[in-house]
């Protein structure tokens, strides 16, 4: 019943979404082609709606597949860094005042591109040196980076001038907004990719989910499918960063409804944890419009502001548990 | 048929074994104290740990097998079942045992999960088919490996202390289980366990110190202890 419920509020605030905002549209009026509202609707809203599926979607199943990788329901993207590391990538090139466009993309999210893969291949040469086993070293190591980027981002910071540095800003604190459709296709492409590859390899992860001593008696070879499935994801998490801006704790958050709602093993839960999340993000920044200030909310302190709390209580919860 | 040759392994840069050669024919029980080595030996076999020197396993280096290739030959049944999923169920978890045998990206077939059924049934397991593992006693765990090593469809099985937290009434069931085993599988049992090791009736290696010793000929248990100490 309660999942019921849950999941028809989703879909009930994801259609009702679009008309939230700054302007309150009226449906009559998006429907006139010639109207301002069925402009704002048409270039604004819906490419945000979709853009906002798509996204919770990318970070929801990162989440799940981090999590699933290294066996720790604290290991997001986001927990290791590999977020940061986009922040900081995008803050540089702001500083260096790169705002040209390249192949589409502005050259901020390339370079925050860029900071993200770079974060994880640095991570990926750094466990190296860790005892595979122990994951719980490379979320340290994660967290260590983090607070590493966080300190040069604040050297970026001082050396910024006013207009720079409110850009910097805004970009660390996450946002779906954006102009025209050109995202939500290209996150909808990205999606689809990483979709796919986990639905590909969801008996492998089921296999890695239970222990790698198993995955690997089995046949596995789980350093390869390790790293395949963690380069695939952390490309489209740098994508999307380097777009958006860092919006934390939905691939922590997600998995771990999708995981109460409906327990059973891995390879069930990869679909509902994906629609779950795009529905989730869709429903955060649908609050982020509702709530009115002087602009409108950052989608990144919403998320964070759920996630935080929630972070502490899985920390919590599992030191009971185990 | 394993060859062991040269084989030597270390622990915390550390020989624990050194230049062992031993051939492994049918059924085998490796005794000796913790730490031994003994674990690691069999381990190796199912390339779980490094190693130096060689093993042959039906005549080819171990090296040159592919992981999936190998799973199909061996399966290591450890003491203490470590299992991160919480879900799980143990219908679910025995059909692992298929993976070495499914064609990549594909479900598993029917014949696959009429294999799983077949084992279940075999070990009268059927009843916690859609339990999940994490609810079971360790003694049921161990039955549930059993099955899982069933279903891989190996020639050889190993088990690593498989009586170690089990209470006498589940110990006597699974030594039955490996007797009836030892008609159709290579047994290689791992166990300081010495009564249940006489009960097994198959020849004995003792690892003691870094080097090995074989016993042929289904030893007594009185011979074990004076070995053993």
């Amino acid at each position: 019943m309660t999942k019921i419920f849950l999941w028809l509020f989703l879909t009930v605030l994801f259609i009702a979404s679009p008309f939230f905002g700054a302007v309150s549209l009226d449906v009559n009026e998006v429907f006139q082609s010639t109207s301002l509202h069925s402009d704002i609707f048409y270039s604004l809203r819906l490419p945000r709606l979709f853009f906002g599926f798509f996204a919770g979607i990318i970070l929801a199943l990162s989440g799940l597949l981090f999590q699933t990788l290294f066996r720790n329901p604290l290991m997001t993207p986001y927990t290791l860094g590999i977020s940061s590391g986009a922040v900081l990538g995008a803050g540089i090139a702001i500083k260096l005042g790169l705002i040209g466009v390249v192949f589409g993309l502005s050259l901020v999210s390339i370079f925050g591109f860029v900071g993200a893969i770079l974060t994880v291949f640095l991570l990926l040469y750094l466990s190296q040196f860790l005892k595979s086993s122990h994951h719980e070293s490379l979320l340290l190591l994660g967290i260590a980076l983090s607070l590493f980027y966080t300190s040069l981002l604040m050297v970026v910071f001082y050396l910024g001038d006013t207009i720079q540095n409110d850009m910097l800003l805004r970009f660390t604190m996450g946002s779906l907004s954006i102009i025209g459709w050109q995202s939500p296709i290209l996150f909808a492409l990205i999606s689809i990719v990483l979709v796919f590859s986990i639905y590909l390899y969801r008996y492998e992860l089921e296999l890695l989910n239970v222990s790698e001593e198993t995955s690997k008696l089995k046949g596995l070879n789980t350093k390869k499918t390790t790293i395949l499935l963690l380069v695939i994801s952390s490309f489209s998490i740098g994508f999307l960063v380097s777009v958006s801006g860092p919006i934390g704790f939905i691939g922590l958050v997600v998995p771990h409804i999708v995981t109460k709602l409906y327990p059973t093993t891995l390879r069930n839960r990869i679909f509902k944890t994906a629609i779950f999340g795009g529905l989730f993000l869709v429903a955060c920044d649908t609050v982020t419009r509702v709530i009115q200030t002087q602009s409108e909310l950052p989608i990144g302190i919403i998320t964070a502001l759920i996630g935080g709390p929630f972070f502490i209580y899985l920390i919590i919860s599992r030191s009971k548990g185990v | 048929m394993i060859e062991f040759s040269n084989f030597s392994c270390s622990f915390n840069n550390k020989y624990i074994l050194k230049d062992i050669d031993l051939q492994i024919k049918d059924h085998i029980v490796i005794l000796g104290s913790n730490g031994s080595g003994k674990s690691t030996m069999v381990k190796s076999v199912c390339n779980l740990v490094s190693y130096e020197g060689k093993i042959l396993l039906d005549s080819k280096n171990l090296t040159e097998y592919e992981q999936k290739e190998l799973a199909k030959k061996v399966v290591y049944i450890p003491t203490k079942l470590e299992i991160h999923d919480e879900f799980i169920t143990v219908g679910e978890f025995v059909l692992l045992g298929r993976f070495p045998h499914k064609k990549s990206f594909f479900d598993y077939s029917k014949d696959d999960y009429e294999i799983v059924y077949k084992n279940l049934e075999f070990l009268n397991l059927t009843h916690l088919k859609n339990q999940p593992i994490k609810s079971l006693s360790s003694g049921e765990q161990q039955l549930i490996q059993i099955a899982q090593a069933l279903t891989q469809q190996t020639k050889t099985i190993v088990f690593d202390e498989p009586t170690a937290n089990l209470d006498p009434k589940n110990t006597l069931l699974i030594s039955s289980h490996i007797k009836e085993l030892k008609k159709s599988h290579n047994i290689l049992v791992i166990t300081h366990d010495l009564e249940f090791a006489s009960s097994l009736n198959m020849d004995a290696v003792f690892v003691k110190n870094g080097s090995i010793n074989l016993y042929k000929n289904n030893i007594d248990f009185k011979t074990l202890v004076q070995e053993y100490d």
